[in-house]
């Protein structure tokens, strides 16, 4: 297993590279700029757009960028005015191709590339983007995770009783209840959850809203548990409502499989009684596609949930990396899908290795 | 019996794995303390602090959509910056809600009665001298000196940090002249001088406290301000909240009296409109017209609207075929006839879209002087009349022969083939929202029942006004008929004038004439109105007014609403077309 999980890491570097590369692509030739309405409409000349340029990066073709990007420019050559090709078609592939594209700089490079750990600085507010990311990402972390933990303490219990009762009254308004909740969009939920719980339901006691509609905490407020709880319970409905009904129904899928296998009717044949047949025997192993589910769900515990930071306000990645897509704030936009990539490619890591440790029958070695 | 183990404890790991990560984020929502001089994302600081609403201090929450950028208006001028920093910073002067300059740290307004604005007419310069207030101090008690506004300029034009900022091209240098004196040496007579260093973008920043390497567009210092302003920034936490205290050195006696003000970033608009109604939030920033319409029966809500409009709702035709901007060489097919503009403004009936889709807030506009001081001009309104329409578009050589509902050119005079289809892209950006959409489907309709086609595009806009270099559709002339809205800040028009219907404003990336609108009579009428003589300028703006209405570069439809809604115990909101909400927070005022 050793070797297996060194070699998966040393495939991942190449992978990480490739995509990095198909990333940077992405990001840097999508319409729209940076630079879109900077200066607002009056006399902002090309020569002033070239100083921009040059403060954010964006005097070099792409390639050379995405090298700086890289492995930083901190080591290239000052010099007064870099001989630039003639105007063209091929003009960007020639200093694409020219070493002096990448080894000269007409001002002193500070960056040091992100092989060094340096994303670079923001172009909103030109301040290190690792910086900004790690509070939303420790803020998505945490409702995140928590939605997660809800979501299995519901959806376990649900989807085998809804498998060892099949057809019974209960899975049958399960089953209503996965359809229409897989089929409400999650936007529209959360704005009635507010409605609801913000705008018609009082404390019958303070006459005060019953939830908050939205925020972490209550500020100003010393630390409370029921704060943040209260907090917590609207966006974390609204998250859980989607995968509650898709994880449940996978298991109950999973555990219909399994409690129809030899070795669960030899166990009801032993004498076991029906609660150590299921949830002792059939249980263990309906889970384990789950778990390799879950393990390849955990990116979205970092990456965080648009809808659900915008309706309620949490300060988290689906904001920022939206903000940073309607800004064109390259930086911002490379660190966070490299981060989130390098998630990825763990989670799938580590997908894989939860499953060898759960079922014998599999070896990678 | 190991095997159950293990199973139980990865699946542990699994669902838990986030929490730990996270820590349980108690260190990142929790109020951080922040330093000076150290940006609020570093400010890992992290303490349970003790609840701060003490019964006798009076607060208000202002809710907007994004964490501002920094504190610094003139980098993002995403407005939620200029919010914050109108909050904490003063310029030499600024703009009240007419339009009318007023002096914050300067002592008084430079004018050439008083002999603050000395013209060299032979050589067509002028000299401004600033003379500061000397009561004024920065929140560390270092007084706010002309050595700040020298500081300021050259940051401003440092190359390599520096920023542009309107009208900084007309400025030769800053000269100090004694520690509250200054003089700003213009090559031109700039008519926008007073908001140079103030209005909506500009304000002074501290030389003693900003890190001048660091530069004007970078610095720690537009993050964690040095306030000179009616209020102090408390803590700032990321994409969250904002608190401000009051400055307890203001330089205004008696002011400001609310204590503190929290900025909370709710992105949700409905969600905002919803604070408000609960008494959640006291200020709505920008409020739409559709939520003006819906707040103006809610008890405990009331709307500020500002008495002058500045955002006119318009329609960019090109006048270069598309993907083209020599309007000469290759005139558009069909915008290029006056005949065919002139049966579009008579199209669209400005009337009804004003009245249903922007729910009576819109008002109809049909020149660019409509705006005190210079709203003196004899332009007639155009009357909605589409049978006149399509008459004028018959006579221009534009018949729907083939019974399709769409005109062809039959005898056009634009250039177009004969059976040239009058079919047209009728772009707008997306992000405005649903009045801008339903505003597009309504004129595209309407215009759609004289015979023109207009097949609907929404963009981005950062794809919209990119440059041109980097395939921007206006600035590459890649569209046929555009709408949006833009309007001009202060009371003077004159750089927004040159920047839309100036003829070198035309060429790509060097303004924002998109419909390549060429006319010498224009750009001779721009150049004169570069003056400080009032007399004269209303007169060229009135001849302008003129040229313009007759060849009509772009079809004004309306302004739009420049509103804040906020709760009725807050006293003294004004919004401001010239400034942004919190231009006055020195006057509010709670009841």
């Amino acid at each position: 297993m050793g070797h297996y999980v060194v070699r998966r890491l040393l495939q991942a570097i190449p992978l990480m590279f490739i995509i990095s590369i198909f990333l940077y692509g992405l990001v840097n030739l999508a319409p729209g700029g940076p630079l879109a309405g900077r200066g607002s409409s009056k006399r902002l000349n090309p020569e002033q757009i070239a100083i921009l340029k040059r403060q954010f990066g964006l005097d070099k073709p792409v390639c050379v960028r995405y090298v700086y990007w890289l492995i930083g420019n901190d080591w290239t050559k000052p010099v007064e005015e870099i001989p630039k090709p003639s105007v063209g078609v091929f003009a960007p592939i020639i200093q694409c191709l020219d070493p002096r594209s990448y080894l000269l700089s007409e001002s002193p490079g500070v960056g040091k590339g992100v092989l060094r750990g340096d994303f670079g600085n923001s172009y909103r507010t030109r301040k290190p983007v690792l910086d900004i990311i790690k509070t939303s990402f420790k803020n998505s972390a945490y409702l995140m995770s928590i939605t997660l933990v809800v979501v299995a303490i519901i959806a376990i219990p649900v989807g085998v009783i809804s498998a060892v009762k099949q057809y019974s009254i209960f899975d049958i308004i399960v089953t209503t209840l996965s359809f229409i909740g897989q089929a409400i969009p999650e936007f529209w939920l959360g704005l009635i959850l507010i409605l609801i719980f913000y705008v018609w339901l009082k404390n019958p006691l303070t006459g005060d809203s019953l939830l908050p509609p939205g925020g972490m905490y209550t500020q100003g407020m010393a630390f409370s548990l029921i704060d943040w709880t209260k907090h917590l319970i609207l966006p974390v409905t609204m998250g859980v409502v989607g995968w509650v009904t898709w994880y449940s129904r996978f298991l109950r899928s999973s555990m219909l499989d399994v409690i129809h296998q030899d070795y669960v009717r030899t166990a009801r044949a032993k004498g076991l009684t029906l609660n150590k047949v299921y949830f002792k025997h059939a249980l263990r192993n309906a889970l384990l596609p789950l778990v390799t589910i879950f393990a390849l769900d955990l990116p979205y515990i970092f990456a965080g949930s648009l809808y659900v930071e915008i309706l309620f306000s949490w300060p988290g990645m689906g904001r920022l990396y939206y903000q940073a897509a309607v800004d064109r704030d390259y930086p911002m936009l490379m660190a966070i899908l490299t981060l989130i990539t390098l998630i990825v490619i763990l989670s799938n890591l580590l997908a894989d290795i939860v499953y060898a440790r759960l079922d014998p029958r599999i070896h990678y070695d | 019996m190991y095997k159950k183990n293990s199973w139980f404890t990865i699946f542990g790991v699994l669902v838990l794995i986030g929490l730990l990560s996270s820590g349980c984020s108690t260190g990142t929502a929790t109020p951080t303390t922040e330093q000076p001089g150290t940006a609020p994302t570093e400010a890992a600081p992290t303490e349970v602090t003790a609840p701060t609403t003490v019964p006798e201090k009076s607060q208000i929450t202002v809710v907007i959509a994004e964490d501002p950028p920094t504190f610094n208006g003139a980098i993002n001028q995403s407005g939620f910056d200029t919010l914050v920093m109108e909050l904490a910073m003063l310029g030499l002067a600024d703009l009240d809600e007419e339009g009318n300059a007023y002096p914050e740290l300067a002592a008084e307004l430079p004018t050439v009665e008083n002999g603050g604005v000395v013209i060299d007419e032979e050589n067509g310069t002028m000299d401004v001298t600033w003379k500061m207030r000397q009561d004024i101090k920065w929140e560390d008690g270092t007084p706010v000196t002309a050595n700040d506004l020298v500081f300021t300029y050259e940051a401003v034009v440092d190359e390599e940090t520096g920023y542009w900022i309107p009208g900084i091209d007309y400025v030769d240098g800053v000269e100090k002249i004694d520690d509250y004196t200054a003089v700003v040496h213009y090559n031109v007579i700039y008519p926008g001088y007073l908001t140079q260093f103030g209005g909506y973008l500009m304000v002074i920043w501290p030389a003693h406290y900003c890190d001048a390497e660091q530069g004007f567009s970078s610095w720690d210092c537009g993050l964690q301000p040095l306030s000179n302003g009616p209020y102090v920034l408390k803590e700032w936490v990321q994409n969250d909240h904002l608190t401000f205290e009051r400055n307890p050195n203001y330089h205004e006696a008696g002011k400001p009296t609310i204590d503190e003000i929290v900025v909370k970033i709710i992105p949700d608009g409905a969600v905002r409109k919803q604070m408000l109604i609960n008494g959640d939030a006291d200020l709505d920033m920008w409020t739409s017209e559709n939520i003006v319409a819906e707040l103006k029966d809610v008890p405990n809500v009331e709307v500020s609207l500002s008495p002058v409009d500045r955002w006119v709702m318009r329609i960019f035709f090109n006048l270069a075929a598309k993907g083209t901007t020599d309007p000469v060489a290759t005139p558009h097919p069909i915008n290029s006839d006056l005949r065919v503009r002139q049966a579009i403004q008579m199209a669209i009936d400005t009337k009804t879209i004003a009245e249903t889709f922007w729910f009576g807030y819109a008002k109809q506009v049909w020149t660019e002087f409509f705006r005190p001081p210079y709203n003196l001009c004899d332009v007639p309104q155009p009357i909605y009349d589409p049978e006149a329409a399509k008459a004028l578009l018959e006579e221009a050589g534009w018949i729907d022969q083939d019974g399709d509902g769409v005109r062809e050119c039959h005898g056009c005079t634009t250039g177009a083939e004969d059976g040239y289809k009058m079919e047209m892209e009728f772009i707008t950006y997306s992000e405005y929202g649903e009045t801008l959409d339903l505003t597009q489907e309504y004129i595209a309709e309407k215009l759609g029942e004289i015979g023109i086609k207009l097949t609907i595009s929404r963009v981005e806009g950062t794809v919209l006004w990119e440059s041109s270099e980097n395939g921007g559709i206006e600035q590459s002339g890649n569209f046929d008929f555009d709408i949006w809205d833009d309007g001009y800040s202060g009371s003077d028009p004159t750089d927004f004038l040159w920047g839309y219907y100036a003829s070198a404003a035309a060429e790509p990336d060097y303004g924002i004439n998109y419909g390549r609108y060429l006319n010498p009579e224009i750009d001779d009428l721009i150049d004169q109105a570069y003056t400080l003589d009032e007399d004269l300028r209303k007169d060229l703006f009135c001849q302008m007014a003129t040229i313009l209405n007759r060849d009509l570069p772009e079809l004004l439809l309306f302004t739009t609403v420049d509103a804040n809604a906020h709760s009725s115990r807050l006293q003294g909101v004004q919004s401001n077309a010239n400034e942004i909400v919190t231009w006055n927070v020195s006057d509010w005022t709670l009841k």
